[in-house]
């Protein structure tokens, strides 16, 4: 199609990194220029890299090239240029001088799966330790060089200097030695102090390629004699095939096969018939033609009232304890003032800007070449039981393509797409795109889950609070498929700040169960308790006559982080200050993924609309890498939360989804954003914490506490119409 | 099936395709240039803008039929390094996170501002709307095209 230039590899990967470059030139041509066989050989990230590998993560080239391996799935959150800042600042290399090249997925660089905000967290010291160590190794060979001490010796700027003097070496000259010296197993830290990238806030490169369309998605991928597939999956998820019409898909110009292919949700198997063409469109038209019918009576009868009764009726049940504080129930005699509220959220579906895809090529000689747009993209292991290779062979004959993801929020740690794919591939031996489509992504699944809390507090004579009591109902993610465990499920109660100083406390949960999968989603059960519990404080603040953000100050004394965050929220916000008539204010607090975050939110209704005018957000996450993406995921968790309070729900009527694209399941837009979002970092020593997902539990308690500033009208449903408050 | 010869970025590419295959395939599938994304295939989203002569279209929504003959520009076609001032901008706010939508986010600004070059925030609203971020970078978004629109206006002086 497009006239192909002779390529400069080098220039290749310096400008676009690797994949970029494998899409602009096309597969072949690339492939003879690297003197291999394309249809033999998956050419990988790797296979680009000239030099010597001192550890799978760092690679210097004998002309001086340092190349540090990216290889946690980048999904915007910045871990692309993340991880390798935290090896480049204890290897003392300059970064703009790094070459940073996203890997491939494959079990030399440890665990590549990313969810639960956790790979800063806990990546942080492993890799700190890996680049202090490989400093290490380089000391030691030009120590031995020189036949001095390592003490006389320093490192920077990719070099060793000898102490005292202008001589020495750059780690070019000294790779190979350093190569084959053991590596230390406890090399000094640097001190936070003498940091030069830790903190600081460094632009992404991976965004050169993110405004110039080269950046390669899942969606992307490219190989020859590519095959487009698409899948029709029953509508109420579970369900099985009663029949459908083959030959009229089949007779559609372009499709060359249509078949069964199993999706499995949570130990459920899902039949759906593929339709595979030699174009997205043929697929599609293929797909129109199939007419299935579906055996599904027995999962056609849920809808949404029901869930919402079902929940009703739950909230009676004593549930299982989380954290007893004194003797609430005793309070409920004692009170003169009661309290007693629900609060509601609905299901919701991930809806990442790209659509599940999967790529994957099952090749006649039995290898496999896969593109795994996942959070957990090591799927060689499963992958080779399915096609019959042994274990120790996995790594070998199947090799896997990280893309960048086009979003993630949770939903691509679910690899049902991958596993849909393979099932293809492997029955026509070629390779196969398969693309959800928008509807697919919306309606099949899993979701955010559902919750109910039954919320209440008690009052002595002077309407201070006594008690308070938060029993949360849902579904748990861990236990969906399976008999309940008969106690507390992991993480359900996430976001429920007990640190109140409120003297009797009880939390509880009652567990629901329905048909219905759902799965982690961004800041998972923080996302619904968080929404809840804060939303609820308010009130209990208002009955007690007290500012809400003096009344949390007053009762967070036990936990200084969070008095000081409040602190700082109240100074940054201008909290104090009185609003016009028209305008109104509303702030949360919520602990999530070991970060705390407060927002503040500002209303203001003008000519009888309401808009957001400002959001101001005050983080607490303890060490951080990279300034500027604590507060683009601030950002974005803001956005994403108050789509989730303002936006459309996913319902259930007769066992299926009635959302399916973005006009019935739609999205905040940029005339409904807040037109400013301030985000103020707290500065300390303590371990760093999540930022992918913390920033979202406090901003739907903030808006809705807004709204009863303004209103006086009180949330406790979402999503509601800010237009109609 | 059908032979069209398109205008792509100032070159001419002919392609056998359905007359009802929507612009957006195409440009992806058969030509090659991935930089245009599909969102929704509905109009909804905005990940598959293109310029035709000029003006922003949905090209998920728009058949290869219907286009013989005219200039498209997509996100491949704005510059050869990134020099555009919106591009400049964008990377200057640091906009992108995921960068799935931002194709089609830096194909409506630049229309806005070829169209107007000093937009308000009311007039970014009415010719932003239409595209959507799942990861939320509207704030950097605004900020990003008041930029372009200020290096835009130094720059002619
Ligand atoms: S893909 Fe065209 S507007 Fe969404
Ligand atoms: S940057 Fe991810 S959808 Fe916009």
């Amino acid at each position: 199609m497009e006239a192909t230039n002779s390529i400069d590899r080098r220039k290749f990967l310096k400008l676009t990194g690797i994949s970029g470059a494998m899409l602009a030139i096309g597969f072949e041509s690339l492939a003879m220029e690297l003197g291999e066989d394309a249809i033999v050989k998956a050419i990988m990230a790797e296979d680009f890299i000239d030099g010597t590998a001192i550890n799978p993560f760092v690679i210097i080239s004998e002309d001086g090239q340092i190349t540090i391996m990216a290889t946690i799935p980048e999904l915007g959150q910045g871990i692309n240029q993340g991880i390798p800042a935290i090896i480049a600042e204890e290897l003392e290399v300059d970064l703009g001088k790094v070459n940073i090249v996203k890997s491939s997925a494959t079990r030399k660089y440890g665990r590549q799966s990313i969810g639960g905000s956790r790979n800063t967290r806990s990546l942080y010291g492993p890799m700190r330790k890996l680049g202090a160590s490989t400093k290490e190794m380089f000391i030691r060979a030009a120590a031995k060089r020189w036949g001095i001490s390592t003490n006389d010796c320093y490192a920077k700027d990719g070099q060793v200097f000898k102490k005292g003097s202008s001589t020495s070496l750059t780690y070019a000259a000294l790779v190979k030695e350093a190569a084959a010296i053991e590596v230390p197993k406890n090399p000094t830290l640097k001190n936070k102090k003498d940091f030069k990238l830790i903190g600081k806030p460094l632009p992404r490169p991976d965004l050169e390629m993110k405004v110039s369309g080269q950046a390669d998605y899942g969606m992307d991928a490219k190989t020859e004699g590519l095959l487009y597939a698409t899948i029709e999956r029953c509508p109420t998820l579970q369900g099985s095939v009663a029949g459908f019409d083959k030959n009229a898909a089949m007779a559609v110009s372009g499709v060359e096969k249509v078949m069964e292919v199993t999706r499995k949700v949570y130990g459920k198997d899902n039949v759906g018939i593929a339709v595979v063409a030699t174009s997205y469109h043929a697929a599609l038209q293929g797909r129109k033609a199939l007419n299935i019918q579906w055996n599904n009576a027995e999962f056609a009868k849920i809808s949404s009232e029901d869930i919402d009764k079902e929940l009703g009726a739950l909230t009676k049940e004593e549930g299982y304890e989380h954290v007893e504080k004194g003797d609430f129930k005793a309070t409920l005699a004692q009170a003169d003032h009661v309290l007693g509220v629900r609060y509601d959220l609905p299901y919701l579906s991930h809806t990442c800007m790209e659509p599940m895809n999967a790529t994957v090529h099952v090749k006649e000689d039995g290898t496999c070449e896969v593109w795994a747009p996942s959070q957990s993209p090591q799927v060689q292991r499963q992958f080779a039981r399915i096609l019959g290779i042994p274990d120790d062979q996995a790594e070998e004959k199947i090799k896997v393509h990280l893309p960048y993801l086009g979003g993630g929020f949770g939903r691509r740690s679910m690899n049902d797409s991958l596993f849909e794919c393979l099932q293809i591939s492997q029955a026509m031996t070629k390779p196969v795109k398969l693309i959800w489509s928008r509807e697919d992504d919306t309606s099949q699944g899993p979701f955010r889950q559902r919750t109910a809390h039954a919320m209440v507090a008690t009052f002595d004579a002077d309407k201070k609070p006594i008690g308070l009591q938060h029993k949360m109902i849902s579904q748990a993610i861990t236990t969906q498929g399976r008999p309940s465990r008969g106690r507390l499920p992991f993480e359900v109660m996430e976001g429920i700040n007990t640190h109140y100083d409120i003297p009797n406390i009880s939390t509880r949960f009652v567990e629901y169960k329905n048909q219905i999968p759902i799965h982690w989603w961004r800041s998972v059960f923080g996302s619904t308790n968080g929404f809840a519990h804060e939303g609820f404080i308010d009130e209990v603040a208002i009955v007690a006559g007290e500012d809400p953000l003096q009344f949390r100050k007053d009762r967070l004394q036990s936990e200084p982080r969070y008095v000081k965050v409040l602190e700082r929220l109240e100074k940054e916000a201008n909290w104090n200050k009185k609003l016009p008539k028209n305008e109104g204010k509303g702030l949360a607090i919520v602990e999530s993924f070991g970060t705390i975050v407060a927002h503040a939110v500002f209303l203001k209704k003008q000519n009888g609309k309401v808009s957001i005018p400002k959001v101001v957000s005050v983080i607490d996450c303890g060490v951080y890498i990279n300034p500027d993406q604590v507060a683009a995921q601030t950002e974005g968790n803001i956005i994403y939360g108050l789509t989730a309070a303002l936006k459309d729900p996913i319902t259930f009527k007769n066992g299926a989804a009635e959302q399916a694209n973005f006009d019935t399941y739609r999205m905040l837009r940029m005339n409904e954003a807040p037109r400013a979002i301030e985000v103020h970092i707290m500065e300390n020593d303590e371990a760093p914490g999540g930022m992918g997902e913390p920033g979202l539990p406090p901003i739907a308690p903030a808006l809705a506490n807004a709204v009863f500033d303004l209103t006086g009208k009180r949330i406790r449903t979402l999503p509601f119409d800010l237009q109609k408050v | 099936m059908a032979k069209y010869t398109l205008k792509i970025n100032q070159q001419e590419f002919t392609v056998d395709a359905d007359p009802q295959t929507p612009l957006l395939w195409v440009i992806r599938d058969e030509v090659g240039l991935t930089g245009t994304k599909y969102g929704c295939g509905i109009a909804q989203c905005g990940a598959c803008t293109v310029h035709l002569n000029g003006t922003p279209v949905r090209s998920c929504s728009l058949p290869v039929s219907a286009i013989s003959g005219q200039q498209v520009t997509t996100i491949e076609g704005v510059s050869e390094d990134q020099s555009h001032p919106v591009q400049k901008a964008w990377i200057e706010a640091q906009v992108p996170q995921c960068g799935y939508c931002q194709s089609g986010q830096i194909m409506s600004a630049i229309a806005l501002l070829d169209k107007n070059p000093k937009p308000t925030d009311d007039d970014i609203d009415t010719a932003m709307s239409g595209n959507i971020c799942r990861c939320g970078t509207y704030t950097r978004i605004r900020k990003a095209i008041h930029n372009a629109s200020n290096e835009i206006s130094n720059g002619s002086n």
